[in-house]
């Protein structure tokens, strides 16, 4: 009877029991898991990395944001038709099905048609039709020239007998790409196969920082990647057993307006705000040295950005000056709303703006919100200014997203309602241009008025950073954070570096 | 007995319907739109629409909760916006989870808070008493976002005995239980003192000590049964609540239970699964208080089945 009831006493703990066996799957801490696994729907950050690893496509992007041969090489047969030919050996799908113009001709008018109901339908309306004359050429035919279409083609590739079967992609991806779906154990387990040795990668959803960093330490995760606040960053990086790799990173920050604003609608108070913001010493000692300051959407090396741009330098004084002649003073001083997202760092830099603006006359008061209210606020224009940052940008296409007088929400994500007849000419001349260097300039030209304007104020470039336990080699980071390191990483197994870092005395 | 049953659960459904509906409301009145979230910003407008109405995000809203009313008179909690998953399934999937934590931590929060309570109350004003009362206090002090952590920090990186989150392996429950019983812990012990305390100055319990039972007999036979009755009611309301998930203590473990589910659904603003989380939280709170309530009744016959209470 005794043994009864100790049974039941403890049937409790045993739920969930499994046998533990060693294995070296390389395990990967997130901070969100990804939403969509069906790269016709994926509009998350996180979603489109992974989306990378299982699905192939037709182009990719260089360093410098040109795009490249990925799936095929092309050609503009005429400004309006692009012929795509896929490279060989053409990429396998799991099946062994090797993957064919049908499948990119499939993939593509599944975007199109308005019943998918895509995210991506809106920046492939300029395709007209799609043909396949070959089993390994595309063409694609566009209603107007666009000397930028190629960069746009970057979907993953599905097959098309699942396509046309309604496979559930998002449930079980079936992709041509490096790695193979294995399994989803639950909403915040993900685990990949890679297919050149069978090196298994499970992604594993930590949603707080502090518990993804304790999971690095115990070696209950071997690689992280961005997602933590700086102190645990320079605090993981002088571990013995961690490694820290950084690499100049592409994401944008900045500080948005409503230009409908009585206050910050008006241009000298912005530049104002240009010049109180104190931007090298925020980089320096909040930012821990891991950022580089912006002065446009695109980071230097990208091959449209304007180099001749110089940004606002921290001049305090200037700003004062400015906020006088736009009728302020010690009296009369401007007051502003700042809302952001309730993340501790992002709150941290916001309480951080706020003294610097302070400091020459604007007084902030900061609004937290959680995302889907923040951001819901941001759409529907309820603010006066917020930061946040633009992830992964490649494309020129964002300057008409965020900055035509057209693109307010929902036609496009001007949210602060700037209306700038210079952009929108600038903008129209840009995509009406077929030559490349032309394209190039309105560009440039574009980029140094939006800096002059001033529609956003520009913050930084945040670097992109990974830790691993010392047993992990060969993971390297890419500018736009995607995890392509994941293709040729490699746990090797030694004695000292298997130990977890908690148990080897560092702590 | 059946009677009082029927009176609790009518009074239950009625409470469950204010509940929905109220969640109901609430969560569409606050900013932000599904439909932004599932495709982004950059969708063409008519797509927007399309995803919509397909969804039946566009009917008015009192239509909306009532065809929500009506799927829930079938047992239909309907599917989710983002994964398009039956939310039942989802529900299944998370529920165990939770119980599994829920029961733990109980049992975690029985076994501290049940000695300390008596050794405090037995022996009140001593060295005990402060001692067990300093760490009722403390448990109740620390929030479980800062007592989690800490307890990862000792139990797997220090002692390497428990994993840091999760759900993998037979030992995984027990930081995120500590964390939840410890906190649990610290209110019951209090409750079992105060209310011993009250036991102890009884007239049969002189009557008893009269008779010549030694005191740990009559502390144990006669006094704590009668103490653990008002602690009864604080346990099945504590129940309740963790059953219906412990969203902070989940979130730091990553414990992939039901309060994990309803946060990240908030954030995507995936509404059915709100509400169906929420419905399974006020269901949960709803039996649990009713099987208290039948508990309480049983174990205690001066209380009268007929009466309004």
């Amino acid at each position: 009877m005794k043994i009864a009831w100790l049974f039941f006493l403890f049937l409790p703990f045993t739920w969930g029991c499994s046998e533990s066996e060693p294995d070296y799957t390389i395990r990967f801490g997130l901070a969100n898991a990804p939403t969509q696994l069906d790269p016709r729907y994926a509009t998350d950050a996180t979603s489109a990395r992974i989306n990378r690893l299982l699905y192939s496509r037709l182009v990719d992007f260089a360093e410098d944001a040109t795009p490249m041969p990925s799936l095929a090489t092309w050609v503009a047969l005429t400004p309006t038709h692009y012929r795509f030919d896929l490279i060989e050996p053409r990429p396998p799908f799991p099946n062994g099905v090797r993957l064919s113009a049908k499948d990119v001709e499939a993939t593509y008018t599944s975007v199109l048609a308005p019943k998918t109901a895509s995210p991506h339908r809106g920046l492939l309306q300029n395709i007209s039709r799609i043909e396949t004359p070959f089993e390994s050429t595309v063409d694609f035919f566009l209603t107007h020239p666009d000397p930028l279409f190629p960069g746009y083609v970057i979907i993953g590739i599905l097959p098309a007998n699942l396509i046309v079967a309604n496979h559930p992609f998002h449930d079980h991806p079936v992709g041509s790409g490096p790695f193979l779906f294995q399994e989803r154990p639950d909403d915040t387990r993900l685990i990949l196969k890679r297919r050149k040795d069978a090196q298994r990668i499970e992604f594993v959803k930590v949603a707080d920082p502090t518990v993804r960093t304790l999971k690095l330490l115990a070696g209950e995760i071997q690689l992280l990647q961005n997602d933590l606040p700086p102190e645990l960053v320079a605090y993981l990086s002088n571990q013995p057993f961690i490694s820290l790799q950084q690499e100049q990173g592409s994401n944008f920050a900045y500080l948005g307006f409503n230009h409908q604003d009585p206050v910050v609608g008006q241009d000298l108070v912005r530049k104002a705000i240009a010049h109180a913001i104190n931007r090298p010493q925020i980089i320096q000692y909040v930012l821990g040295g891991r950022a580089r300051p912006a002065q446009s959407l695109f980071p230097p090396n990208h091959w449209l950005v304007n180099s001749q741009l110089e940004g606002y330098r921290y001049d305090p004084s200037r700003a004062r000056t400015l906020l006088q002649q736009a009728g302020f003073n010690d009296v009369k001083r401007p007051t502003l709303i700042y809302k952001t997202s309730t993340d501790p760092f992002r709150l941290r830099l916001a309480t951080i703006i706020q003294d610097q603006l302070q400091q020459v006359g604007i007084d902030v008061s900061i609004h937290s919100h959680d995302w889907g209210t923040f951001y819901g606020d941001i759409k529907t224009g309820r603010f006066q200014m917020y930061s946040l940052a633009w992830v992964g940008l490649k494309t020129p296409d964002i300057f008409r997203q965020a900055f035509h007088s057209q693109s307010v929400p929902p036609l496009g994500v001007n949210r602060g309602r700037y209306a700038d007849p210079i952009t929108d000419r600038l903008i129209v001349d840009a995509e009406h241009s077929s030559e490349r260097t032309t394209q190039q300039a309105y560009y440039g030209a574009l980029q140094a008025r939006l800096l002059d304007s001033l529609p956003y104020v520009p913050l930084w470039y945040e670097d992109q950073f990974a830790l691993s336990t010392t047993a992990i080699r060969g993971y390297t980071l890419r500018s736009d954070g995607n995890y392509d390191g994941l293709l040729h990483v490699q746990w090797i197994p030694t004695p000292t570096n298997d130990t977890p870092v908690a148990r080897q005395g560092s702590l | 007995m059946s009677h009082f049953i029927f009176k609790r659960i009518i009074s239950a459904l009625g409470g469950l319907l204010g509940v929905i509906s109220l969640v109901f409301f609430l969560i569409h009145m606050i900013p932000g739109d599904p439909i932004d979230v599932m495709l982004g910003e950059s969708a063409l407008t008519a797509d927007r629409e399309a995803l919509r109405q397909g969804l039946g995000l566009h009917l008015p809203l009192y239509e909306q909760w009532w065809k929500y009313l009506t799927a829930l008179t079938q047992a239909d909690f309907g599917h989710s916006l983002f994964s398009g998953r039956p939310i039942v399934d989802l529900l299944l999937e998370r529920i165990p989870a939770t119980l599994h934590l829920s029961i733990i931590a109980l049992g975690v929060a029985l076994i501290i808070a049940l000695p300390l309570g008596l050794l405090a109350a037995t022996r009140q004003h001593s060295m005990f008493d402060y001692g067990a009362m300093g760490f009722a206090l403390f448990g109740m002090s620390i929030p479980n976002f800062w007592m989690g952590p800490l307890l990862i920090l000792v139990g797997a990186l220090w002692l390497g005995w428990f994993p840091v989150s999760g759900m993998e392996g037979w030992n995984a429950v027990v930081l995120p239980a500590l964390t939840l019983g410890t906190a649990m812990a610290a209110i019951l012990a209090r409750m079992i003192r105060s209310s011993l305390l009250e036991i102890l100055g009884e007239d049969f319990l002189r009557t008893a000590h009269a008779k010549g039972l030694s005191p740990l007999k009559a502390t144990f036979i006669h006094a704590l049964p009668n103490a653990l009755l008002p602690v009864l009611t604080l346990l099945g309301l504590q129940l309740g609540g963790l059953l219906g998930g412990a969203v902070i203590t989940e979130t730091v473990f990553a414990w992939p239970g039901l309060g994990l589910l309803m946060i990240e659904a908030i954030q995507q603003r995936d509404y059915p699964v709100v509400q169906a989380a929420v419905l399974c939280i006020s269901m949960t709170y709803i039996l649990v208080n009713l099987l208290t309530d039948l508990l309480y009744a049983w174990l205690d016959p001066r209380i009268n089945w007929q009466s309004p209470s």
